[in-house]
């Protein structure tokens, strides 16, 4: 059975923690495959948001619909990534790959890696690894499982830029190559939009900001509308929203629309 | 591997200085025997066979009292680890029983248990329960959360969690525990083995005091150091081969 990648509903979505709510009345879609990043300060709920797509924490209020059907019902393959790998020490890279999988999963673990290009070192503990080896083994180990649905929260801030700019490019290869939609948090505009299809900004629990980039891949950081868009999206998480947003029409064939949510 | 000889110069010395005012009858032979003494009475007691069965029962006493000990008090702590419940019913129990210093329940166990077997046994057991309770249960505890969130999302739970989560993230810390049992089971034993017995190390020991074999008391003394020291070996040895993930990244 090929994985497919699934549409997720988020509708009137509230979360608290005790007293105080961290986001507040989100609404949005994100269709099948389609490739997402989420930025915002740090504390305004952009992990709070993943972990309840991922079933990790419980909603307050509100929907959340895997293709139609509650996300508690699906069947849905969800796997997320984080900045740290948490790969475990105590296994060696391959036995890590295939945690979690049973029967003949060997031949399996081995392609995920050479995927990730790292079967050279199958059989090393984690400890031995760089920032960046950890952060491509937790890839694989996503990807052998074929999810439907993944997730990325920061997972290459703590990455050196040159590693970064590695993973990106893996990241946007393996997601072309598979059929999965990604959510990415990260703190990096550029990041966000050298990979995805679709730019959300969450501020103060709620989407503030909702943006298509739609330029061709594979992109090129020196293309002018996109350097345009990160501009403009780093001048809207800094000044706020008081300040007057600026929709730009650029015309290289790649229309920047800018869709204010509220 | 290259033997580092430094650390044992100063031992050495001290036994070669003990030797010379022995033989320079500074002090008296018969309170103070000489290293070389006790080495030929340790050497007589070898050939004769009485020191091997001696040391025999004596380590099984010790590992018999461990094995119950460290099995009752791993399983209560993974057990009090894992469920919240168990521990809110158990904890509290287990610490109360835990401040009494085992060793000044001998005169109840002799009353209770007799002097036989069992009774030195069970101090032993109860001696390293705690140890390996406590380190067990922490261990278990401080696992860290994100990687049991982790394993529950790569479908791991009960057994599967528990063998490639839960306990490897423990065994640094129940390691721990495990020797610093070893040195409790030891003392234990030494003391439980001066309750009136005819066979082990304690009995060597109190019996050569009755007459005054200083050599054979010494003797003894020096035994369960070298096996309290040997002990730790293994037990460092079986840490090192089973965590050496967490070796290779303290390199
Ligand atoms: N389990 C929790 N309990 C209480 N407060 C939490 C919890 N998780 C997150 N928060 C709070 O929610 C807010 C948003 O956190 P988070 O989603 O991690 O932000 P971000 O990922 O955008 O930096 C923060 O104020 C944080 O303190
Ligand atoms: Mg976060």
């Amino acid at each position: 059975m090929k994985p497919e990648a699934i549409q997720i509903d988020i509708k009137n979505l509230k979360k608290s923690f005790g007293p105080k709510e961290i986001l507040h009345d989100i609404s949005i879609s994100f269709d099948k495959g389609e490739f997402i990043a989420i930025i915002g300060k740090s504390g305004s709920g952009k992990s709070t948001l993943l972990r309840l797509v991922a079933s990790l924490e419980e909603i307050t209020a509100g929907e959340l619909l895997f293709d139609g059907v509650p996300a508690t019902k699906s069947e849905a393959n969800v796997k997320m990534m984080y900045q740290d790998s948490r790969l475990l020490p105590w296994k060696k890279v391959i036995d890590n790959v295939g945690l979690g999988l049973t029967g003949d999963w060997k031949a399996k673990a081995e392609e995920a890696l050479n995927k990730v290009g790292l079967l050279p070192l199958k059989d090393e503990w984690p400890s031995t690894l760089s920032g960046g080896q950890k952060q491509r083994v937790a890839l694989a180990r996503a990807l052998i499982h074929e999810p439907s649905l993944l997730m990325l929260d920061e997972p290459l801030s703590a990455l050196d830029a040159l590693t970064r700019i590695e993973m990106q490019n893996l990241i946007e290869n393996i997601w072309e190559k598979n059929n999965f939609t990604a959510l990415l948090v990260t703190h990096d505009v550029g990041e966000a939009v050298r990979l995805a299809d679709r730019i959300i900004l969450i501020e103060d629990g709620q989407i503030a900001y909702d943006e298509e980039v739609n330029a061709p891949r594979p992109r090129k950081l020196t293309n002018p509308a996109l350097i345009e868009l990160e501009e403009k999206i780093l001048n809207r998480l800094m000044h706020g929203e008081e300040e007057p947003l600026q929709v730009s029409e650029t015309n290289q064939g790649n229309s920047l629309k800018a869709v204010l949510s509220n | 591997m290259k033997l580092d000889f430094r650390p044992w110069v100063i031992p050495v010395v001290l036994v070669v200085i003990w030797e010379i005012i022995v033989r320079l009858e500074v002090i008296s032979a018969s309170l103070f025997p000489s290293p070389l003494t006790i080495v030929e009475t340790g050497w007589n007691l070898l050939v004769n066979g009485d020191l091997m069965t001696h040391i025999g029962v004596s380590l099984w006493r010790a590992l018999t009292g461990m094995l119950i000990g460290g099995v009752i008090g791993f399983v209560l702590g993974v057990l009090n680890g894992l469920s919240k419940k168990s521990y809110i019913y158990l904890d509290t129990t287990i610490q109360m029983i835990r401040n009494i210093p085992h060793l000044a329940l001998i005169p109840l166990v002799i009353v209770w248990i007799g002097i036989g077997e069992d009774a030195k046994i069970f101090l032993v057991a109860l001696g390293v329960l705690f140890p390996i309770y406590v380190n067990t249960f922490h261990g278990i505890r401080n696992v860290d959360p994100n990687l049991v969130e982790m394993g529950r999302m790569y479908n791991l739970k009960g057994w599967s969690l528990f063998k490639d989560v839960l306990l490897p993230g423990a065994l640094p810390s129940i390691f721990v525990g495990l020797r610093y049992a070893l040195g409790v089971m030891w003392l234990t034993l030494i003391i439980a083995e001066t309750i009136p017995t005819n066979e082990g190390l304690g009995y060597l020991a109190t019996n050569a005091r009755e007459f005054m074999q200083t050599d054979v008391i010494i003797l003894s003394i020096i035994i369960y150091a070298l096996l309290g020291k040997l002990a730790d070996l293994i037990a460092q040895f079986g840490e090192n081969r089973a965590l050496k993930w967490n070796a290779s990244y303290t390199k």
